[in-house]
């Protein structure tokens, strides 16, 4: 779960002294929305952002076309001028986890990777941060969920991987969460088969309460409001 | 609808019924997945047993099963594949691709059967010998991809059908409707980026149910954007929220596709008493869907639709949904 394994390589980057255009059409052109500014060097200097630019726009662009002294002084502009330099990097080697929690209290779309040196080794975006959830929550491969409700105790968790191993059932993920009563947790097995109605069976045999899905899924995690 | 004279092999069809057919065969029942699967050969007894105790079995008109010719397997799979999974067959192998494809060493030529039988139904109506049909084949097909045996599938069924029909038959626009309990995400991916099939799917919602696909935003890609249908249910949801659905979604689809043939991957694993789902239609539900889908039928092909098995794996209930399910094609 390293940044390096999910990190996008194939940069597309552009130097401090291009133009503004040149940054919204890079941006344009390969679908993206975040452009490191590099020296020629490749070291990281600042980001540009697709809202970095719209900001330096004036307002009435969208409407009319501009006078010939105002676009004079649009095109003057250089990725310097409006760059971030105040940067959040990581590294390669910072955990999926680090980068989810620094985007979340950054409120930013993505990270630039860099290495001790300070040069440019890819960049997280949220989507490259997805891509990785999807992959662990194994949803991409063919599946089925069960919710099973377990008393929070020691062993819980053994007993009903075991019973799903012995079953030879893959799994996809498991996740854990809280419940809404206390001392209780549910799990959420993602089993990679279409066959889970003797699993399911055996899990009740074993004393275990078998959620209706729709009503636990995960809608009663803790609400940002 | 067509002179009874033509049919001799259903003498006690009243002259008001379709010329339905009927496609079972014994060996139907050599596939074994081994112990504790769901998709047994006792399914298919159980389907035989309530056409038959229903009384219906004179009013049908029986297919042959004989093995398909592999050029039409390959119109969908690469041989790759199909030689594959024979040899697995052969070299006595418990399982192809997943746990959930057990496998015999009959399972290769049943499959060969069960498409080929698809086949000659097909062809029967398109001689107008027979006016509809439904094929009660194992191993079922819709999750089956191209080079990919999946979900209990191993060769896709309604896509070989569809693409018969379009190589050796001339029709143009195939329509397929899916009310199994799981998405068919193999007949999906066949067919996305083809205008030519429309794929209308109806299912428990693939966060919670097999495979995972199906989401509502799957439309199709390229040429085949908007030919491609999936409406995914909540689990706990029943009849009301599936005909509000194949009412307002899925028959104004079909209508404006105008299909010139109409193939359903039929499911009875929605049932409330079918423990593969969360899904909870009742018997009757399933009797009022075949109705709206011959009326699709009758609107569009001339009455020609064949239902191909999929799952559906009570067998308590199997008798009872297989004889309507047959008395709605005969009373089309």
């Amino acid at each position: 779960m390293f940044v390096s394994r999910s990190m996008t390589r194939k940069l597309i980057t552009i130097t401090a002294e291009e133009g503004l255009f040149a940054a919204r059409d890079a941006m344009r052109g390969n679908g993206i929305r975040h452009l490191p500014v590099v020296d020629a060097e490749g070291k990281l200097l600042g980001m540009i952002t697709d809202r970095d630019i719209r900001s330096a726009l004036p307002t009435e662009w969208i409407r009319q076309p501009l006078s010939e002294s105002k676009m004079e002084q649009l095109e003057a502009l250089r990725v310097k001028d409006i760059m971030s330099t105040e940067l959040f990097t990581i590294t390669p080697n910072y955990t999926i986890q680090d980068a989810l929690l620094l985007i979340e209290e950054k409120k930013v779309g993505a990270l630039p990777v860099v290495d001790e040196q300070g040069y440019l080794k890819g960049i997280l975006s949220v989507r490259d941060l997805l891509r990785a959830f999807i992959n662990v929550l194994g949803i991409g491969q063919p599946g089925t969920l069960l919710c099973i409700l377990v008393e929070e105790k020691v062993g819980q968790l053994k007993r009903i991987v075991d019973a799903i191993t012995e079953e030879n059932i893959s799994f996809g993920s498991i996740l854990v969460a809280h419940y809404w009563e206390e001392e209780k947790r549910a799990v959420f097995p993602y089993l990679l088969t279409m066959n889970v109605s003797r699993i399911k069976k055996k899990l009740e045999g074993m004393g275990f309460e078998l959620l209706d899905p729709m009503k636990w899924y995960l809608d009663q995690l803790p609400k940002n409001e | 609808m067509g002179s009874s004279s033509e049919s001799s092999d259903s003498p006690e069809r009243e002259p008001t019924m379709k010329r339905t057919g009927f496609l079972f065969d014994r060996r139907y029942l050599l596939h074994e997945t081994g112990g504790f699967h769901p998709e047994a050969p006792e399914r298919l007894t159980a389907i035989y047993q309530g056409i038959e105790e229903g009384g219906l079995l004179p009013s049908l008109t029986p297919v042959q099963a004989t093995p398909a010719d592999l050029r039409w397997i390959e119109t969908v799979h690469p041989r790759s594949y199909i030689d594959r999974f024979n040899d697995a067959c052969i070299q006595g192998k418990k399982m192809l691709d997943t746990p959930d494809n057990q496998i015999c060493a009959e399972s290769y030529s049943t499959a060969l059967l069960a498409v080929g039988g698809i086949l000659n139904t097909v062809r029967m109506i398109m001689e107008d010998s027979i006016d509809n049909a439904f094929c009660a084949v194992r191993p079922p097909g819709h999750h089956a991809e191209v080079s990919e045996a999946m979900g209990f599938c191993y060769f896709n069924n309604v896509a070989i059908a569809a693409r018969y029909l379009q190589q050796e038959w001339g029709i143009q626009k195939v329509g397929i409707i899916d009310f199994d309990v799981h998405h068919g995400n193999g007949t999906q991916h066949i067919f996305e980026k083809d205008p030519s099939v429309c794929y209308y799917s109806i299912h428990e919602h693939p966060s919670f149910a097999f495979p995972g696909t199906g989401r509502v935003f799957e439309k199709g890609s390229a040429e085949g954007t908007g030919f491609t249908h999936n409406h995914p249910i909540l689990p706990g949801e029943g009849d009301d929220e599936y005909r509000k659905i194949v009412t307002s979604q899925m028959v104004p689809a079909i209508d404006a596709f105008e299909p010139e043939f109409l193939l359903t991957s039929t499911g009875f694993d929605a049932h409330c008493d079918d423990d593969m789902s969360g899904i909870q239609l009742s018997t009757e539900f399933f009797t009022w869907i075949m109705q709206q889908i011959v009326a699709l039928a009758q609107r569009h092909t001339k009455g020609r639709v064949v239902s191909v098995l999929e799952g559906g794996y009570c067998l308590k209930r199997l008798p009872e949904l297989a004889r309507n399910h047959v008395s709605v094609l005969l009373n089309a």
